[in-house]
């Protein structure tokens, strides 16, 4: 678990190098679609991408698109951290892409759709703000698939 | 709108994205458990729980933890190291013939995973890439010619090990795999020369933590020094 109190002290001191200030006013949306109405995106940082895809670079703020008709079970990672657990990843796709899992919510009608493309970026060695391109570049490209709301997950 | 997972709870207090479900997992693992679909369930429908909020910014923890099991209970590792050429005069030769021993348990890995590796994100046959990483550590050099392919390669060998390491069913320590990796295989006392070499070369001491995990070598692996404008690293 990572609770920062069970953590040695070199590793504690490294996470909390991480806090950042807020990126600036808060943006908060309201969407009064309920849930089993709603369209939704995945959207993660894992750097995540298929074969055929350029990898991630060490540092590396652009991102790849996953579609939706694309096998996840494909996916392959080159995240330049080497300070997270991948042999999770290495058995089960959606421990970090949960795509399967929300392809079940949307069977049993608890989403109301997926979104055509989904997104990886590569969170690693690089400040939020060097992001804000690729992040608004992706945010145009979820409003143009009339996504309601992007479920976010870290490695 | 988002919502999303938070692996260190003060990054999210710090940074206050609008909505974020807090999850006691380690690194690596945002959903929990592999292959564990009702508990994934759990997660998701937590987080997907905070697009009704109102008002934020929300950052919620979740309350269950996901046990993994320890060092002592970890599945038992199926490559046995007694044979590889630890008296080889050469890194090449000793990571040809440790890959010569990892190879059948990737591959029954592979097959247990119906097909899935995580290996080919550099696009090369893994004894050439071992070869040359051991060519590299023989001369005693950097391959400050060829970064991206050091990159790519040392994160297939890697995930390759880690594959064969976990080859056989069961539940598996990450820790144990990780020990394992860094501290009984060449390939983990190699890369740990890299690292050694990386962090005394100043311009690329920076490379360094993609190399080698804090855990593996014990501590800080070097001041953090995050990147402000790519455009500027690239001069």
């Amino acid at each position: 678990m990572v609770r920062l109190t069970d953590l040695p002290e070199y590793e504690r001191d490294h996470l909390l190098e991480k806090n950042m200030p807020p990126l600036g006013p808060m943006t908060w949306s309201n969407n009064a679609k309920p849930l089993s109405a709603k369209r939704i995106a995945l959207v993660t940082t894992a750097g995540l991408h298929f074969r055929g895809d350029n990898a991630f670079d060490f540092a590396d703020p652009t991102f790849r698109p996953i579609s939706i008709d694309d096998d996840a079970n494909d996916l392959i990672m080159s995240h330049s951290s080497a300070n997270f657990d991948r042999s999770g990843f290495v058995e089960d796709v959606n421990l970090v892409f949960p795509i399967k899992r929300f392809q079940e919510l949307l069977a049993d009608k608890t989403i109301g759709s997926l979104a055509d493309v989904h997104y990886s970026f590569m969170g690693a060695g690089l400040m939020p703000k060097v992001y804000e391109k690729s992040a608004m570049q992706v945010a145009g490209l979820l409003k143009q698939d009339l996504v309601d709301a992007v479920f976010l997950t870290p490695v | 709108m988002t919502t999303g997972i938070s692996l260190i709870r003060e990054n999210a207090e710090s940074m206050q994205p609008p909505r974020s479900l807090w999850v006691p997992f380690p690194l690596g693992r945002p959903l929990g458990k592999p292959n564990d679909k009702a508990f994934q369930h759990r997660v998701i429908a937590a987080a997907l729980a905070l697009l009704e909020r109102t008002t934020g910014p929300v950052l919620e923890d979740y309350p269950e933890d996901a046990q993994t099991v320890s060092i002592e209970e970890s599945a038992a590792c199926p490559v046995s190291f007694g044979n590889t050429q630890a008296d080889a005069t050469t890194w090449a030769a000793r990571l040809v013939s440790e890959l010569t021993q990892m190879q059948p348990w990737y591959d029954l890995g592979k097959r247990r995973r119906n097909g899935r590796s995580l290996v080919g994100v550099a696009g090369e046959p893994m004894q050439t890439m071992l070869k040359k990483l051991g060519e590299l550590l023989d001369s005693e050099t950097l391959p400050t010619a060829e970064l991206k392919w050091f990159k790519l390669a040392i994160e297939d060998a890697k995930v390759f090990y880690i594959e064969a390491l976990t080859a056989q069913p069961g539940e598996y320590s990450a820790q144990a795999i990780e020990q394992i990796l860094w501290h009984e295989t060449h390939l983990g006392a190699g890369l740990r020369i890299f690292y050694e070499r990386f962090t005394a070369s100043p311009k690329l001491a920076i490379m360094a933590r993609m190399v080698a995990s804090r855990e593996a070598i014990g501590g800080s692996t070097g001041e953090e020094i995050e990147i402000n404008d790519i455009t500027k690293k690239k001069k």
